[in-house]
């Protein structure tokens, strides 16, 4: 697990892998959906850049995070689409543990007066 | 994280398909987008553009993505190779050469390993053939030598000793094989029962011979034979099994055919009888009578010391109980492996040794170019050391670099062993076992490829040494005057004087074998082999059948009468017959020949001599020969005569005896007349005077027999068994071989003819391997000479162009020509001065080494200083020419070269 995280586009380090695995822990998704969702579900805050995407997705099948097949889209074209393992939910659910405690005292710093 | 190490291998030997794979899904991404922005109402070009955008730079991306399937280690490793490629295409000259020195080298390391692999135990035909061992009789003389051992003896071991899973006695013969076809002299082994099992071979058809068959006194007629034979003599047939045969005089029955290849422990048998075919019950029982060994099998983890343990108790029990026969007497235990490539082991391992040379030689060359390469890219390596590439980054960009090349020679070099290993083993004069296939197997390989990496360690690290100093501003500054550094000028007159200490080594090392061979070719024998036809004749008792005969008519089956019926032709009108032949100066018979390997020893007596021991017993090697026999072969006759035409029957009391008898017994007296007769003085064999005695002959092996024990020659009389001819010819004997065999056919088709050799053949046999080894060393020492001269050469021209300015100022200020020749000449004749010093030191210290191979020379030989002479001249001849363009400088351009 000591691989260097990198942090593309305006993301605080690491968040990026931790967005995409949440994305996907909702079911299978190909790529462009992924980068869709990022930016629908943080109501256009979160904009992925998103050719940044795919070294991440590709960084966390290396890593077993995520485990790819190759499926139909909806408009019937091949795409790849990427699913959580099991090693990669445990690593979201840390991750998400993670972010809740570093947001919280983030914001608990900042609504002290 | 061991899966995603996988995943990238994986990933790494997919690479093709990883790379589709992600063109593919970018290319969804970006169609995706694109119809989503069209679908928003975008034109076609303007969605295109925006969806590009709106992914950033793809192919950085791309690349980006694919980095993360990869190795760094690994990828920047790939960079480092291709740049080495690149580089070293840039200089092509330079890149061939290194190559075909690297590819000689390493080609004739691979080789000469491929040989030396062959003969390790596990090559030998057999199971677990590291368990077989050979046994073998001996007897402690003034030393302890090696005799054979007799029936009873061998039952006894067999019976008592606790340390074989089995043990089989075994002897080979030569038989004539009666078939529908033409007699033939063919060779064969005794066996007993376990022979097969022990060495665990089973038959490709049939079976082999049982216990019951081997039983002394009454052996089953039944005989297995080669898969050569039954193909040869029996067109394969499929039912052989069953056939009768004659062998000799018994009809047998075939009852199995060995597996191809199978030759057994003689490596030369074509067919397999019961052992009790060796004799009569009676004859078989004489404890004395020795002449065959053993072959075992130890059990599992007994060690040859424990086996060699209860073999000696043995012995010391049969001394015990038979102090007539077995006093003295041992056993000797000896791995199988050691007896059938044994000696081929020290003549291989001198020979690794010198193709090592060789290949290390070629190193320093390389290295040496690679050397003036570098310096030639100084200012590349300061420029990208000021760039911020590492020490540690350079370094490995040059072991990459020589890696590529040495990886290239290995190529080149494993193409040259392919080609060099059947054509070694073909023209060697070596006999090599039959089973014995050096190959470039998996093993070679492994080895071909340590041996690579190493020299491109070897060659990379010497540039590399010098990185180390690189000093940026200096060798920015420097780099464009283009002079070596200190450091650099050192390790290159370390590479010059390895070179020369390593090829004086080899040159003294060939001209040592050289001389050696010599002297075994000048060795004078004890009697002349030039111009001498050899062959052994077999004469059958009665005629074989007509060829159209009943298949396997058994020559001897009628019942054995009184008196043997005559032989079908005397064996001395058949030499008659030769003798009258043109192009024959002389022709004689006798029972066996010098170096024909035939031959054996008896115990005697000299009339009036104190009585003897075990250890001091006399014992001579008998043969029965014509008047003409000493003459044929140039044996001198030193005083007395020869035998005469009517000493010839089997009572007369002549003898000839070699000089050692008379040196032994009556030394500085007139020996003519004196008594010696076979066995114990109280035997009841006859008295025989002495009539003649002749020079002692290298008999039994060259330079010298293996004992000290001379020769006894009695009058030739007719016999069965194999006679022995001698032709001396006027041309040279390959040419008369037809015409003699023409005119024993002539004489009765159903003599056999074999073991047709000129005597040179025969000598050749014991040169063989000296030949060999001298051959094989000057090879390699002609190779080493030439690297060695060539890294010489360039190192000298290096230096002199280092050096121009320096001689043209020497030259402005009067310097002549000669004062130039010999700066540099000077500079070069140190260096190999002192290469020559630790040459010839390597030398006397690898002298032992070769000691086993040499004969009649030591290394402090005149061969050494004609050999460091050779060097000298070559290496300095190497020097002189770069000096000669030294001289031929212009004072004026050498202070404008820059």
């Amino acid at each position: 697990m000591g691989e260097a995280r990198k942090t593309p586009g305006d993301f605080l380090p690491g968040t990026l892998d931790m967005l995409i695995l949440k994305s996907v822990s909702r079911g299978e998704m190909h790529g462009y959906a992924i980068a869709h969702f990022i930016q629908q579900a943080s109501r256009d805050v979160l904009r992925v850049e998103e050719g940044a995407l795919y070294p991440a997705l590709h960084r966390l099948e290396v890593r077993g995070l995520l485990a790819a097949t190759w499926g139909t889209s909806d408009n019937n074209r091949r795409a790849k689409y990427y699913r959580l393992t099991t090693a990669g939910r445990r690593e979201l659910e840390e991750e998400a543990s993670y972010w809740r405690r570093v947001a919280a005292a983030v914001s608990r710093v900042m609504q002290t007066t | 994280m061991r899966s995603s190490i996988w995943r990238r291998l994986v990933a790494l030997v997919r690479r093709r398909r990883l790379e589709r794979d992600l063109d593919e899904e970018i290319a969804f991404h970006l169609a995706m987008r694109e119809s989503d922005l069209r679908d928003g109402g975008l034109s076609d070009t303007s969605a295109r553009a925006a969806a590009r955008r709106r992914f950033g730079n793809v192919t950085y991306l791309k690349e980006q993505t694919r980095d993360m399937w990869l190795f760094p280690s690994f990828e920047s490793v790939r960079q480092d190779v291709r740049f080495a490629i690149r580089t070293l295409r840039k200089s092509p000259g330079f890149a061939l050469v290194a190559v075909v020195a690297l590819a000689i080298g390493i080609g004739g390391n691979t080789a000469i390993f491929s040989l030396v692999d062959a003969v390790r135990a596990r090559a030998l035909p057999y199971a677990e053939p590291e368990r077989l061992v050979e046994l073998w009789g001996n007897v402690q003389r003034a030393r302890i030598e090696r005799r054979g051992t007799s029936y009873p003896d061998y039952a006894d071991w067999r019976a008592q000793a606790k340390s074989f899973d089995d043990m089989a006695a075994f002897s080979d013969i030569t038989a004539t094989l009666f078939t529908t076809q033409e007699p033939e002299r063919i060779t064969a082994e005794l066996v007993s029962a376990g022979y097969f099992s022990i060495l665990g071979v089973n038959p490709a058809r049939g079976r082999t011979i049982r216990v019951d068959e081997d039983v002394v006194g009454r052996p089953a007629n039944v005989i297995v034979m080669s898969d050569g034979l039954w193909k040869r003599r029996f067109g394969s047939d499929p039912n052989i099994i069953g056939k009768q045969v004659t062998l000799n005089t018994r009809s047998c029955t075939v009852i199995g055919v060995m597996p191809p290849g199978f030759k057994g422990l003689t490596d030369s048998a074509e067919l397999w009888a019961p052992f009790a075919f060796m004799g009569s019950a009676e004859a078989m029982a004489e404890r004395g009578s020795r002449s065959f060994a053993a072959v075992a099998r130890l059990k599992r983890g007994v060690t040859l010391a424990a086996a060699q343990a209860d073999m000696d108790a043995i012995a010391r029990r049969l001394e015990a109980a038979y102090p007539q026969t077995n006093e003295k007497r041992g056993v000797e235990i000896s791995p199988l492996d050691v007896e059938l490539v044994g000696p081929l082991r020290p003549a291989l391992l001198v020979l690794m040794a010198a193709v090592a040379f060789v290949l290390l030689i070629a190193c320093a060359n390389v290295a040496n170019l690679v050397i003036t390469r570098s310096e030639a890219r100084r200012r590349e390596m300061a420029v990208r050391t000021a760039l911020g590439a590492g020490r540690r980054r350079l370094l490995r960009q040059l072991l990459t670099e020589s890696c590529v090349l040495t990886a290239l020679g290995a190529a080149g070099g494993l193409g040259l062993a392919r080609a060099a290993v059947p054509a070694l083993v073909a023209s060697a004069p070596v006999p090599f076992p039959s089973f014995y296939a050096p190959t470039l197997d998996l093993r070679v390989a492994a080895f071909t490829i340590a041996v690579s990496l190493a020299c491109g360690i070897l060659v990379g690290l010497a540039p590399g040494l010098q990185t180390r100093a690189v000093d940026l501003s200096e060798s920015l500054k420097d780099a464009a005057r283009g002079s070596g550094g200190r450091r650099s000028q050192r390790v290159r007159a370390s590479l010059v004087v390895a070179e020369v200490s390593l090829a004086v080594i080899l040159l003294i090392g060939a001209g040592l074998m050289i001389r050696s061979v010599r002297n075994l070719l000048a060795l004078n024998p004890g009697f002349n082999p030039s111009s001498v036809l050899t062959l052994r004749v077999n004469i059958p008792r009665m005629s074989a059948p007509a060829a159209a005969g009943a298949p396997g008519a058994p020559a001897g089956s009628s019942a054995t009468p009184a008196s043997p019926p005559p032989l079908v032709v005397q064996a001395r009108s058949l030499v008659e017959r030769v003798r009258a032949l043109p192009g024959v100066v002389g022709a004689t018979l006798s029972t066996d020949l010098p170096l024909d390997g035939s031959g054996s020893a008896v115990f005697y007596t000299a009339e009036g001599q104190p009585a003897v021991n075990a250890q001091n017993i006399p014992r001579a090697y008998l043969h029965r020969v014509s008047p003409d026999f000493f003459a044929t072969l140039g044996i001198p006759v030193t005083s007395g005569r020869t035998f005469t035409e009517n000493e010839l029957t089997p009572a007369s009391t002549a003898v000839v005896v070699g000089d050692e008898v008379v040196k032994r017994f009556w030394p500085g007296q007139d020996p003519i007349g004196k008594r010696v007769k076979f066995g114990a003085v109280s035997s009841t064999n006859p008295w025989l005077s002495i009539v003649g005695v002749v020079g002692d002959v290298k008999y039994r092996g060259l330079p010298e027999n293996p004992t000290k024990d001379p020769d006894i020659y009695l009058p030739f009389v007719d016999r069965v068994q194999g006679v022995a001819i001698a032709v001396r010819t006027a041309g040279a004997p390959a040419s008369a071989a037809g015409a003699v065999r023409a005119a024993i056919r002539a004489a009765d088709p159903s003599i056999t003819v074999f073991w047709v050799r000129s005597m040179d053949e025969l000598v050749g046999v014991f040169t063989s391997r000296s030949r060999f080894i001298m051959w094989l060393m000057g090879v390699f020492a002609a190779v080493a000479l030439a690297l060695a001269a060539i890294g010489i050469y360039g190192v000298m021209s290096y230096l002199v162009a280092q050096r121009t300015r320096e001689i043209g100022v020497r030259l402005a200020l009067g310097a002549d020509g000669g004062d130039i020749l010999r700066l540099v000449v000077g500079n070069g004749a140190r260096l190999i001065g002192v290469g020559i010093v630790i040459g010839v030191a390597g030398a006397f210290a690898l002298a032992r080494l070769l000691s086993a191979l040499l004969f009649g020379v030591s290394a402090l030989d005149l061969a050494a200083a004609a050999a460091v002479a050779v060097l000298a001249a070559v290496a300095l001849a190497a020097c002189y020419v770069p000096a000669l363009r030294a001289t031929r400088v212009s004072p004026i351009q050498a202070l404008r070269y820059e």
